[in-house]
């Protein structure tokens, strides 16, 4: 057995808290994070609510020099503050580590041109030239011409998915390896795992691991809004986000970032680091079955927890916590809450599981990052994160979802799930230091 | 795109492009003066000024390629690594020469 991974320092951007603390707290309290979209004009959206970062969030404070901000999209931003407020924690000085020796890897999305200015130019230069389009086609060299005219250059800039992780590694001096993940919901959680595999295979001492998204755009929500997958109870927007309730009607989309610092037990040791957690066990595997239907027998859910545990050296009696991927559509409570059941056997009767996304919604590519830091929360914490708006349970979810409110619990082991569109399924395992 | 005339003339153009500069690089207007270097002062790197000039095209309604800047600063400097030497006053007298441009 190689050299154990600590978990130093971790930053959050949520919207129902910024930072560690605040954001713990409100886990703890059990607060909904979800309201009328106001980032853009939402009427006649079939879904008109989302988990949007508070407007008093100021992520340039983050930013040196602040000219960099001006190149960061959204989800880039939350990114690079998570990373600074994460960095803060650990301690972690300019002289601590080789900076050859520390990577980044981030969990973004990679869904294409959202930038709302990009839409926009391209939305005039395509009206500009409506009139070309005849049986012919359409005149490509007028619409050039006119998209040229309207487009600031570095609107591109802001949409390739891998510049969150760049400007991350800018901003910390991060050298070594940089990588990004845009394997969806799952992506957050995959970075966090790839992360620690580079710290095991040598290639890095220390790893900025986590994700990033900022989806609330009209875009992306008419997207999913057509794959019917998102809420429409627009008329309440903090009990729309109700996993493994009988009446849920769907995910709320969320946006954030979650940033952890991952270090090898030498450097963290050798620099007297405060812990808060081992990452101790990653487990991925992809259902190679339907693109967003999930595996009805929920194999691929139960070998990641199965390869999870047994890549930590656990068991399943060991597990006290579970953190859910939990979106709240039916299909994934139902193949979820199977999933658990098979990669835990008996012990899944006892275990809590809650999901946090009830509060927060789903953050897409961060959602896996942020749902870590929370359970590390629910280690440091003694508290078990409830499942809000769990009134009436789906009779086939037959768990412990810790409902509607917070419990006082010792967590020394938790695991956390997530899922992706394209059938992958990761899961991770943090355990007292 | 549609120019405010009363940006056109030199005195004007003067203070638009201090404030642009302001703008694109994040910086207090008091730190924009005539010599002072984009680059080495201000902390400017190469995409910085595909911004400047895009917003100086929106600024002045017209359509200025980015190649014509570059060959502006060649014919200027020739083609050694010259980037240190653009100066708020170089980016005017670049401004001027545009606005006049048919």
């Amino acid at each position: 057995m190689g050299e154990r991974v600590a978990i130093t320092g971790i930053g959050v951007v949520s919207p129902i808290g910024i930072g560690l603390d605040a954001f713990g707290k409100a886990l703890r309290a059990g607060v909904s994070g979800v309201g009328r979209i106001d980032a853009f004009d939402c009427a006649g959206f079939d879904t008109q609510i989302a988990a949007a970062v508070p407007d008093d969030f100021d992520g340039a404070v983050w930013v040196e020099p602040r000219k960099a901000a001006k190149l960061m999209s959204r989800s880039a931003l939350f990114a690079v503050a998570a990373a600074a407020m994460a960095r803060q924690q650990a301690g972690l000085e300019a002289g601590d580590a080789d900076p050859d020796r520390v990577g980044v890897v981030l969990g973004a999305a990679g869904m294409g041109p959202t930038d709302n200015d990009l839409l926009a130019a391209q939305a005039r230069a395509m009206l500009e030239t409506a009139d070309s389009v005849g049986p012919d086609g359409w005149d490509i060299p007028a619409f050039a011409r006119a998209f040229r005219a309207r487009t600031n250059p570095l609107a591109t800039l802001r949409g390739l998915p891998n510049l969150a992780a760049a400007h991350v590694a800018i901003q910390q001096n991060a050298r070594g390896p940089n990588n990004t993940l845009t394997t969806a919901c799952t992506a957050g959680t995959q970075a966090i795992g790839e992360g620690l595999r580079l710290i095991q295979r040598g290639d890095a001492d220390i790893v900025f691991a986590g994700g990033a998204d900022a989806t609330i755009n009209p875009v992306t929500v008419l997207g999913f809004s057509l794959l019917g997958t998102l809420s429409r109870r627009n008329e309440a927007p903090e009990a729309a986000s109700r996993p493994f309730d009988r009446d849920r009607d769907g995910f709320v989309i969320g946006e954030g970032a979650g940033v952890l610092i991952l270090e090898r037990e030498s450097v963290a040791r050798a620099r007297g680091a405060p812990v808060l957690a081992e990452l101790a066990g990653y487990g991925a595997t992809c259902d190679a079955y339907r693109i967003t239907d999930e595996r009805p027998d929920a194999d691929g859910a139960a070998r990641a927890i199965r390869l999870c545990l047994q890549d930590a050296g656990a068991v399943p009696a060991d597990v006290d916590y579970v953190n859910a991927h939990g979106t709240g559509t039916r299909m994934n409570d139902l193949v979820e809450t199977r999933g658990i059941k098979q990669g835990l056997g008996s012990a899944a009767q006892s275990v809590p599981v809650s999901s946090t996304k009830s509060m927060i919604g789903h953050l897409l590519a961060a959602a896996g990052a942020v749902e870590l830091a929370t359970a590390v929360v629910a280690r440091c914490g003694g508290f078990l994160p409830p499942t809000i708006n769990l009134d009436a349970p789906d009779p086939e979810c037959d768990l412990d979802y810790v409902p509607t409110v917070s419990r006082p619990a010792r967590v020394n082991v938790a695991l956390s799930n997530s899922f992706g569109f394209g059938g992958q399924n990761a899961c991770l395992l943090i355990r007292r230091w | 795109m549609s120019a405010d005339p009363s940006l056109v003339d030199a005195g004007s153009l003067d203070q638009l492009v201090r404030r642009l500069v302001a703008d694109v690089l994040v910086v207090p207007l008091e730190q924009v003066t005539p010599e002072c270097s984009l680059v080495s002062d201000l902390g400017a790197e190469s995409i910085d000024f595909l911004d400047l000039v895009f917003q100086l095209e929106e600024a002045l309604g017209k359509r200025i390629p980015f190649t014509r800047w570059q060959r502006y600063l060649e014919d200027r400097f020739g083609t050694g690594d010259i980037s240190r030497r653009i100066t708020p006053r170089v980016v005017l007298e670049f401004a001027v020469h545009q606005s006049q441009a048919e």
